[in-house]
């Protein structure tokens, strides 16, 4: 290993023994354009434990955002396997594929992907919008529950052209929230944050995953945060370090 | 979901305004089109009122400035009758069916005024030649010679507009306006028969009220031309004309003859109609095709501006197909709105009367046109959105 390991597993008691909620092997993304193939991952292998919450870390355009996609269900590797639950995702129908990404999976997106022509509160409700037996009461609760855990309940009928960056962070993140996954997928969640404010989210997904038992998978360039995680897992040029 | 989506179609309302106006003007324009066309074709469907097949229209002419003695005149229809394949000859006006000269014009009884009315003068055997269809009444007879008024026999929508349902036998009307001078009792127009409505002037032409005036002697005096209209066994052809020809010259030299045959004048006619109607079917599909496309193009570029919105969408659950449903539910209400504000001004046609029309054209032309462009912006919204759908969510939430 050519870089210095700075992980720091700080596994709890029965995490090293829980089921992988998460298993990929060989994972290889190639983006292939008309004049350069750039090989953004190569051959990573990762098993996530259900409960963990796990920080990526590394420089920029290593690969971070593409591992993410592959395990949110939103991009097919070039070559390897992605398993769920103990089950190839290959298996998986569209119809199925689309039930585990809303029922799940939460993701924070790097760049919020807020729908612009919605207001906050229909934009955390979306997730909610495609799940069957819920109603439209049930909804509306929900998703403010969700703001009100990122603070944002006075915002509710703002559109996302009226907020700040970082508040359109709070959005996305109360949006992956609302829907109750078991799995949230974050890219740099607390990237457009001041300190303060990153801070609470980071004490928030703390305590999802404390409490709730959520598994998370966090991409971040904080050192302070990683730290707080049980595992971390560094890239470099698309290849696993750590 | 319905409910979000009127939502974001609420929240998208100035885009949504352009698609709203982009369909409104397909909608005015198809239904514009189709008002004309089905028009055109239930007229074309529907019966002339009178039987055309086998009939023949004898032109004789005493040449210019000459009038026709009316003794030579009937020693001509006498002869011409005992033709061998001739079954009736019928003395009438000039405007015949199917050719370009019409007489007409309003008339009145007791104050009520009729629509513009197509006239005709026919003798007692006209009717055994075009065998319109009689609905109440008679057709003239030898009996009416001693009539102190002008027998007439009038068409239906005639009999509607001046009798409405009350009785039409027996009453006699007038030319409009008919003054407070006394009036000559060939211009009192006595009821004696109803027919059918009858399309006389083309295959596409719609019914126009008409009016048969008995021929009085009186009316031939001033004659240099004479109309006949011969009915003949059927299978006759060029022969038959021929004989009739020379069976006229043999009367008179100074008179000379021509025969058509009423159904080529038909076909003719119907050349001549054809033309606009072929024409306005061209324009009708050109604008079409191009209101097409025009929404197509803005429906693509509406459906590509939101590719990043649909990756966020399968992200969150959307299938691919529910993707394309959902865009397909959204143009359908956007649809909607643009058929109902044209919809609205459409209704104006049939709840005016305009072009004296009746409703039931116009309300089929609406929904023909409702009809086609709902089909028009589902296809034009399916492809994009369903190409849209098909896109790995993780690319489609690149683009922004
Ligand atoms: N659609 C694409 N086509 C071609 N190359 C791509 C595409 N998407 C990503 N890449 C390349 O793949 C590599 C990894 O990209 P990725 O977005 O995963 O990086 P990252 O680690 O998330 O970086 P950052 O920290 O800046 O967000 C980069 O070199 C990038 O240029
Ligand atoms: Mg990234």
């Amino acid at each position: 290993m050519s870089l210095a390991s700075v992980s720091q597993v700080r596994p709890l008691p029965d995490a090293a023994t829980a089921p992988a909620i998460l298993k990929l092997t060989d994972i290889e993304k190639i983006y292939q354009t008309k004049t350069i193939e750039t090989v953004a991952l190569n051959r990573v292998n990762l098993t996530i434990g259900k409960g963990e919450f796990v920080s990526i870390m590394g420089p920029s355009g290593c690969g971070k955002s593409t591992l993410l996609s592959i395990i949110g269900l939103l991009d097919e590797p070039t070559s390897g396997t992605v398993e769920i639950d103990g089950r190839p995702v290959a298996a998986y129908s569209d119809r199925e594929l689309a039930a585990l990404r809303n029922q799940k999976i939460g993701f924070v997106f790097q760049s919020y992907h807020l729908i612009n022509d919605l207001s906050v509160l229909d934009n955390v409700e979306l997730p909610l919008l495609y799940r069957s037996g819920v109603g439209g009461k049930e909804r509306q609760q929900r998703a403010l529950a969700a703001l009100d855990k990122v603070g944002l309940s006075a915002r509710t009928n703002h559109f996302p052209s009226q907020l700040s960056g970082g508040q359109r962070q709070r959005v996305a993140i109360a949006r992956a929230l609302a829907g109750g996954p078991e799995l949230i997928l974050a890219d740099e969640p607390t990237g457009n944050l001041d300190s303060v404010m990153g801070e609470e989210i980071m004490d928030l997904l703390l305590t999802l995953n404390r409490e709730d038992g959520v598994t998370i998978v966090m991409v971040t360039h904080d050192e302070h945060q990683a730290q707080k995680t049980e595992r971390v897992i560094r890239f470099f040029d698309g290849s696993q370090v750590s | 979901m319905l409910r979000h989506l009127f939502t974001l179609i609420w929240n998208r309302k100035q885009a949504n305004a352009l698609l709203i106006s982009e369909i409104f003007f397909s909608f005015v324009v198809l239904f514009g089109v189709g008002a004309v066309l089905i028009t055109a074709a239930r007229n074309f469907l529907a019966p002339h009122g009178f039987d055309y097949d086998q009939v023949w229209r004898l032109e004789v002419r005493a040449g210019q400035n000459r009038k026709m003695p009316r003794a030579e005149l009937d020693d001509v229809l006498r002869q011409v009758q005992a033709v061998p394949g001739v079954r009736m000859v019928a003395l009438t006006s000039g405007n015949v069916p199917f050719i370009f000269n019409t007489n007409n014009s309003v008339f009145e009884y007791q104050g009520k005024k009729s629509p513009v009315t197509n006239y005709y003068h026919a003798d007692d055997q006209y009717n055994q030649v075009m065998r319109l269809h009689l609905r109440e009444g008679r057709w003239f007879a030898p009996i009416d010679d001693g009539s102190h008024h002008r027998p007439v026999v009038i068409s239906q929508d005639l009999r509607e507009s001046l009798f409405g349902n009350g009785p039409a036998l027996g009453k006699i009307f007038t030319w409009e306006n008919p003054g407070k001078d006394p009036i000559n009792y060939q211009d009192q127009f006595l009821v004696t028969g109803v027919v059918d409505p009858v399309r006389m002037e083309s295959d596409f032409s719609a019914p126009i009220p008409s009016m048969w005036q008995r021929l009085l002697p009186y009316d031939t005096t001033h004659w240099e031309t004479a109309n006949v209209l011969v009915r003949v066994a059927p299978g006759s052809a060029g022969e038959l004309q021929e004989k009739i020809a020379r069976t006229v010259a043999g009367v008179t030299r100074q008179w000379t003859s021509q025969v058509r045959v009423i159904n080529d004048e038909r076909l003719h006619r119907r050349r001549y109609t054809l033309v606009p109607v072929v024409g306005l079917c061209i324009i009708g599909l050109f604008l079409i095709v191009n209101g097409a496309l025009g929404l197509f193009g803005v429906l693509w570029y509406n459906i590509s501006q939101r590719r990043a919105e649909i990756g966020l969408r399968r992200a969150m659950g959307a299938t691919g197909a529910g993707i394309g449903w959902q865009f397909l539910g959204e143009m359908m209400v956007v649809t909607t709105f643009g058929v109902l504000l044209g919809g609205m001004l459409a209704a104006q046609f049939p709840l005016l009367h305009a072009f004296n029309l009746p409703a039931q054209p116009y309300l089929m032309a609406i929904g023909a046109a409702a009809a086609a462009v709902y089909a028009i912006t589902a296809i034009c919204a399916w492809q994009p959105s369903r190409l849209a759908a098909a896109i790995q969510p993780a690319v489609a939430l690149r683009e922004e």
